[in-house]
C-alpha cells in the first residue's frame, strides 16, 4: 500500500516553490538515504516553516514537524496544501480525527481540493470504510492526475480480493506517472500473492531505488490481510533490511510477531519504534498488552498451549482444555490431517486487550481471531452473561486454523468464514449465531452478494450490518454445498482454493456450474429455508407488540392462545423479550410447571443463552425428578458463562445425585477456583465428590481445607471422621 | 464471626455476647417508582421475616410504605432509647433512596425526610452497649461523618454522598440473612461482618457481571475515625466489632450451652478451637507437612468432641 509519508507529495510537489525540498526527495526516491538525510538536515534549518516541517518529518522528528506545520499555517492560513500535508502527518500518527479536520479545513478553503479529498479517502480506507472509493473517485474527478487517489483505488480493489481491478488501477497510475514505485509495488504484490516465482516489477523497483523497502511493506500488508502472517512477517523483515527507518513496517512486524506468539522479538521492534517517537496506538497498545502478559499463565500440554489470565485460569482451564481437545479431535477426522504445530489458545478477560490483537484487521468477528495456529478470544467473563457462547467461538476459530493450514493460508475470506460458521452449527444445532433482523432484511431486500463478490461484504461493507450478513451468508453457502454435494465437496473446494484458484474457478470446477447459476440455486434454497421468518417478519413485529400488551394486562389465557404462533414466525429469536420466556412465565403463573419446562426446553434447543432461563429450566426439571436433564440444562451454561458460583454448586450436586462423581469433581473444582465467600462449604462439596469418585485421599485433603476455614462445620467434621476410620 | 469470639460468648461472657435483647428497626423508604417501591418493601419484608425466625431474643420493628414517616421513625427510635439497656444490642437498617447536599444526608421517606443529624441524635442517646447502623441507600456515604462513633458498627452502601444512583446493596444484605453460605465459619450465626462481606462482594459481582461501572462502594466503619473500609481492603484483624456482632442465629449451636452435663466437652471444644487458631497463626513459621499434621490431629479431635456433644 502507498505509504502515508509520501502520499500526496506528487500532486503538491509541482505547486511548491521549493527546489531544495524536491532535491531531497529525489535523493530519497533514488535510494540515496544518507544523501537525502543530509539534504533534509540542511533544510530543517530553513527559515521557511513549511520546509522545516517537511524536513523534520522526513527525519522522523514528528514533534518538530508538527510545530513547524503550525507555524506555516499561521503564516499562510489560507494555504490548503499545508493543511493537507499536516493532515497526512496526523494520519501517519494515527490521529484520524485531527487529520480529517485538516483535510476538511483544506476543502473549506478550496472545495474540490484533490489532495484533501484523497486524504479523506485515505482516512476512510484505513477503517476499511467503503466511502473511501467514492472519495477517491471525487478526487480523481477534481484532478484526473491525482496519483494517490488512483493508488488508493488499486489498493482497495486488492483488499477486496480483486487483483484484476487492482492491476488495472495501478496501470492507470503508471499512465499518470510511469516512474511511480508505489504503483509498481502494488503490481508486484499481486504477483507475490499469486505465488508467482518471480515478478518483473520487483526488479524494476529495486533498480530505480534499491532502498525502496516500501515495496515489501506493501506486500507484507496484503499478505497479512490474507491471513498469510508468516509470509507477511518475512516481507516486513525484507522491507527493514532495505530501509531500517520504515517504522510503520517495523510496527507491523512487531504486531504480527506478537500475534503469532513471538512476544520477545515483537517487543524489541515495537520498543524501537516507540523510542524513535512512533508513539501512536498501533505501537503503544501492543506494548501495553505485552507488558500485561506477566498476568497470564501459560499451560503447555503436548499439542496445545493455553494462555489464560491468572485470575480465571483455574476456573476456565478444565472447560477450555476439554473443549479444545474435543474440537481438535473432531477436526482431525473431518479435515483428515494433523496440524504440524501446537494450537495456542489465548483468552482475554479484558476486551480492550483482545481488541489490540485485531488492530488493523477488517471484518473480523468481535469475539475471536485466528493467526495461523494462535487463537485469541474474549473470555466469557468479559461479556454479560448470555451474550456470548465461548465454546461456539472456540470451534469457529479452530476451524480457521484447520482450513487455513490445509491451504497454507490461501483461501478467500468468505470461504474460511463460511466454513467456520458452518462448523459452529454442525457441532451443535444450538450453537452459532441465530438469524438476526439485519439478515432477515437483507434476504427480504435481496441484498445478499454474489458468491464471487462475497469477500467485499467482509472487507468493505457498504451498509452497517453487511459484515454480520456476510458471515451468515458465507455460513449458509457452505451449509448449502454440504447439503447438496456432501462435506467432501467442501474439502475439494478447500484444496482447490489452496491452489490459488479464484472463487469463480472453484465454483465452476468443483460444483460444475458458473457462479451465476450457483447464486441462483443458493438464493432459492436460502429463501426457502428462511421463508417463514422473512415473509412473517412484519407480522412477528406486530405480534410482539400485541403480546407485550397482553403481558402488561397479565392476560394469561390470551398469551397462551396467541404467543405460540408469533413465536413460530421467528423461532430463532431468543434474545431479550423472547416469547419462549414469556410463555414459560405465563405457564408458571398458571401453576403449570411441566408446560413451562417444555417451553424452556424449546428455548434451549432454539439456541437460547440466557443463564437465568436455563437455570429456571434446570429447577423445573429437577422438581420433576429429571435429574439428568436438569444437569444437562445447567451444563449448557458452562459454555456460556462459567463464572457463576451457583451454577457449579447446583450442577455439582445434580451430577453427584445422578451418579456422575467425575463430573461433580469438575464442577466443585470450578467452584473452589472461584474463591467463593463460603470456602468451607465449597471444599466440603469437593470432598464429597472425591469420596464418591473413589478418591479418599483427595477427599480428606479437601475436607481438611474445609475445616481449616470453619473448624466447627459439622457436616465436614462428620465426613472427616468417616474418612479417618 | 470469629470463632474465638463466639466461644467466649458460649461459655463466659454472656453479658457481652448474649445481650438481654436485640432491638431491630428496619425501614424501607420512598421508592419514587412502583418498581423501586416494590423492591424496597420486599427487601425489608425479607429482613423482617428472617429476624422474626431468629433464635435471638429480639424486638423487631419494620416500617414500610406509608407507615415509614418521620414521625413514626422518631417514635420507634425514641422507644428504643427508652427501652434499651447497656446489655442490649441495637440494629437500625435503612433501605431506599438517600440524598446528600454536601452538608446533610437525608433518608427519603413519605413526608419530610429525616436527616443524619437527627438520626445521630437518637443513636447517641441509646444505652444499648452494641450498635449496628446499616444505611443501604444511595448517597449513604454522606452519613458516615455524623453517624460514626467509636464502638458503633456503621455500614453504608456508598463510599460518599456523591454516589447518587440507586443501590443494590440492600438486596444482598437481605439475602445474606437467609443464605447459609453467608455463614462462612459455619457457627449457625450471621455476624455483621459476614453480612457485610456477603452483601458487598455480591454487589460488586452484580456490577461486574452486568459489565456496568460500579456506582456503589460499601464501607464498614467501627473505629469512629470516619475511615470506612471497603470489603477488599479488610485485612485480618480488622472489623473485629462487626465480627463480634451477631445479627441473627439459626440452628441449635447454642442449645448445648444450656446443658450442664456438656460443659466439660464444651470447654474441651473451646480449648481445641483456640489451639487451632494459634496453629493457624503460627502457620507461616512452620513447614507445610508439620502444619498439616498438627492441624489434622486437632481437627479430628474437635470433630470427635463435637460428635460427643451432639449425642
Amino acid at each position: 500500500m502507498i505509504t502515508l509519508r509520501l502520499a500526496g507529495l506528487l500532486s503538491l510537489a509541482a505547486l511548491l516553490s521549493a527546489q531544495t525540498l524536491e532535491t531531497c526527495r529525489q535523493s530519497h526516491r533514488r535510494g540515496n538515504l544518507e544523501e537525502a538525510d543530509r539534504c533534509y538536515l540542511a533544510l530543517s534549518a530553513s527559515k521557511d516553516p513549511y520546509l522545516r516541517a517537511e524536513a523534520n518529518w522526513a527525519l522522523d522528528r514528528y514533534q518538530e514537524a508538527n510545530e513547524a506545520f503550525k507555524e506555516a499555517l499561521k503564516a499562510q492560513p489560507k494555504n490548503p496544501d499545508y493543511r493537507v500535508r499536516m493532515g497526512y502527518l496526523y494520519l501517519y500518527h494515527e490521529q484520524k480525527q485531527d487529520a480529517v479536520d485538516l483535510f476538511e479545513e483544506a476543502l473549506a478553503i478550496r472545495k474540490d481540493h484533490a489532495g484533501a479529498l484523497t486524504g479523506l479517502a485515505a482516512v476512510a480506507s484505513e477503517g476499511f470504510d467503503s466511502a473511501a472509493i467514492e472519495l477517491a473517485e471525487k478526487a480523481l474527478a477534481a484532478d484526473p492526475k491525482q496519483l494517490d487517489a488512483r493508488l488508493l483505488l488499486a489498493a482497495i480493489a486488492l483488499e477486496d480480493n480483486n487483483p484484476r481491478k487492482a492491476v488495472e488501477e495501478a496501470d492507470k497510475a503508471l499512465q499518470v506517472d510511469p516512474e511511480s514505485l508505489e504503483a509498481l509495488a502494488l503490481k508486484a504484490t499481486v504477483d507475490l500473492l499469486d505465488d508467482k516465482p518471480g515478478t518483473p516489477h520487483l526488479a524494476a523497483i529495486l533498480k530505480r531505488n534499491p532502498a525502496f523497502g516500501e515495496v515489501y511493506q506493501t506486500a507484507g500488508r496484503f499478505f497479512v490481510l490474507n491471513r498469510r502472517y508468516e509470509e507477511g512477517i518475512a516481507l516486513y523483515r525484507k522491507a527493514l533490511e532495505l530501509n531500517p527507518r520504515l517504522y510503520k513496517a517495523r510496527a507491523e512486524l512487531g504486531l504480527n510477531l506478537m500475534r503469532l506468539g513471538h512476544d520477545a522479538e515483537a517487543k524489541q521492534h515495537l520498543e524501537a519504534c516507540y523510542r524513535a517517537g512512533n508513539t501512536y496506538p498501533s505501537v503503544g497498545n501492543p506494548l501495553r498488552l505485552l507488558d500485561s502478559y506477566k498476568n497470564f499463565r501459560y499451560i503447555k500440554r503436548d499439542n496445545i498451549v493455553l494462555k489464560l489470565h491468572q485470575r480465571e485460569a483455574d476456573l476456565l482451564l478444565p472447560y477450555v482444555e476439554e473443549e479444545l481437545r474435543r474440537a481438535i479431535s473432531a477436526y482431525e477426522k473431518k479435515y483428515k490431517f494433523r496440524l504440524d504445530r501446537p494450537v495456542q489458545l489465548e483468552i482475554y478477560p479484558d476486551h480492550e486487550d483482545f481488541a489490540v490483537r485485531i488492530l488493523g484487521m477488517p471484518g473480523m468477528g468481535a469475539l475471536g481471531v485466528t493467526f495461523v495456529n494462535v487463537v485469541a478470544m474474549d473470555s466469557p467473563s468479559g461479556r454479560r452473561p448470555g451474550e456470548y457462547h465461548w465454546a461456539s467461538t472456540l470451534w469457529h476459530e479452530l476451524s480457521h486454523v484447520y482450513t487455513l493450514a490445509a491451504t497454507r493460508q490461501r483461501m478467500p475470506r468468505w470461504f474460511t468464514e463460511g466454513m467456520a460458521v458452518y462448523e459452529e452449527t454442525a457441532t451443535s444445532p444450538e450453537w452459532g449465531d441465530r438469524i438476526s433482523p439485519p439478515v432477515i432484511l437483507a434476504i427480504r431486500d435481496k441484498k445478499l452478494l454474489p458468491v464471487a463478490q462475497l469477500d467485499r461484504g467482509f472487507v468493505h461493507p457498504s451498509y452497517p450490518d453487511q459484515v454480520v450478513v456476510s458471515y451468515f451468508q458465507a455460513g449458509r453457502v457452505c451449509m448449502f454445498i454440504e447439503r447438496k454435494w456432501g462435506f467432501e465437496k467442501l474439502l475439494d473446494m478447500t484444496r482447490a482454493f489452496g491452489q490459488l484458484k479464484t472463487t469463480p474457478e472453484v465454483v465452476q470446477e468443483q460444483l460444475g456450474m458458473p457462479p451465476e447459476e450457483f447464486d441462483k440455486q443458493f438464493l432459492a434454497w436460502v429463501e426457502e429455508q428462511t421463508r417463514v421468518t422473512v415473509e412473517g417478519f412484519e407480522s412477528w413485529k406486530k405480534g410482539m407488540q400485541r403480546i407485550s400488551e397482553l403481558v402488561k394486562k397479565e392476560d394469561h389465557d390470551q398469551i397462551l392462545k396467541e404467543a405460540p404462533a408469533v413465536r413460530d414466525l421467528y423461532p430463532d429469536y431468543v434474545e431479550d423479550g423472547n416469547l419462549y420466556a414469556v410463555l414459560a412465565d405465563t405457564h408458571l403463573a398458571r401453576g403449570d410447571k411441566k408446560a413451562a419446562a417444555g417451553e424452556l426446553e424449546r428455548y434451549a434447543r432454539a439456541g437460547g443463552k440466557n443463564p437465568a432461563s436455563l437455570k429456571l429450566l434446570a429447577t423445573l426439571l429437577e422438581e420433576q425428578g429429571k435429574t439428568r436433564e436438569a444437569a444437562e440444562a445447567l451444563s449448557r451454561i458452562n459454555h456460556i458463562y462459567p463464572r457463576d458460583e451457583e451454577l457449579h454448586r447446583r450442577l455439582g450436586d445434580l451430577l453427584l445425585a445422578a451418579g456422575d462423581p467425575a463430573g461433580a469433581v469438575r464442577e466443585f473444582q470450578a467452584l473452589v477456583a472461584m474463591k467463593p465467600l463460603d470456602q468451607a462449604a465449597s471444599y466440603f462439596s469437593l470432598a464429597r465428590a472425591y469420596r464418591s469418585a473413589g478418591r479418599p485421599e483427595e477427599a480428606k485433603e479437601q475436607v481438611l481445607l474445609s475445616l481449616e476455614a470453619a473448624p466447627g462445620y459439622r457436616p465436614a467434621q462428620k465426613l472427616l471422621l468417616e474418612l479417618s476410620q | 464471626m470469629s470463632r474465638a469470639g463466639f466461644l467466649s460468648c458460649l461459655l463466659a461472657a454472656a453479658a457481652l455476647c448474649a445481650p438481654a435483647a436485640t432491638h431491630y428497626i428496619t425501614v424501607s423508604g420512598l421508592g419514587g417508582e412502583a418498581d423501586y417501591e416494590q423492591r424496597f418493601t420486599s427487601w425489608a419484608a425479607t429482613i423482617d421475616q428472617v429476624l422474626r425466625g431468629s433464635r435471638l431474643d429480639a424486638k423487631t420493628i419494620t416500617l414500610t410504605g406509608a407507615e415509614a414517616t418521620r414521625e413514626r421513625l422518631r417514635k420507634v427510635l425514641e422507644d428504643a432509647v427508652q427501652d434499651s439497656g447497656p446489655n442490649d444490642a441495637f440494629v437500625l437498617m435503612l433501605i431506599g433512596h438517600g440524598t446528600y447536599d454536601g452538608v446533610d444526608y437525608k433518608f427519603n421517606i413519605p413526608g419530610p425526610d429525616i436527616t443524619d443529624a437527627e438520626l445521630a441524635g437518637y443513636l447517641n442517646r441509646l444505652r444499648a452497649g452494641r450498635q449496628l447502623v446499616v444505611i443501604m441507600t444511595s448517597s449513604s456515604g454522606g452519613a458516615l461523618e455524623r453517624l460514626r462513633k467509636e464502638g458503633r458498627v456503621l455500614v453504608v452502601a456508598t463510599k460518599s454522598g456523591t454516589e447518587k444512583n440507586a443501590t443494590v446493596f440492600a438486596r444482598y444484605w437481605a439475602e445474606a440473612l437467609r443464605d447459609p453460605s453467608a455463614d462462612t465459619d459455619k457457627n449457625e450465626a450471621i455476624t455483621a461482618l459476614e453480612a457485610f462481606r456477603y452483601a458487598a462482594l455480591k454487589s460488586a459481582a452484580f456490577y461486574d457481571s452486568q459489565k456496568r461501572l460500579a456506582t456503589e462502594h460499601p464501607l464498614l466503619e467501627e473505629t469512629g475515625t470516619g475511615e470506612g473500609l471497603r470489603v477488599t481492603a479488610l485485612e485480618e484483624g480488622q472489623g473485629r466489632l462487626a465480627a463480634a456482632f451477631t445479627l441473627l442465629r439459626f440452628g441449635s449451636a447454642q442449645e448445648a450451652v444450656k446443658d450442664p452435663a456438656k460443659q466439660k466437652l464444651l470447654a474441651r471444644k473451646e480449648e481445641l478451637e483456640s489451639q487451632i487458631d494459634l496453629l493457624k497463626y503460627q502457620k507461616a513459621a512452620m513447614t507445610e507437612p508439620e502444619y498439616r499434621k498438627q492441624l489434622t490431629a486437632l481437627l479430628l479431635e474437635l470433630a470427635r468432641t463435637q460428635e460427643a456433644l451432639d449425642k
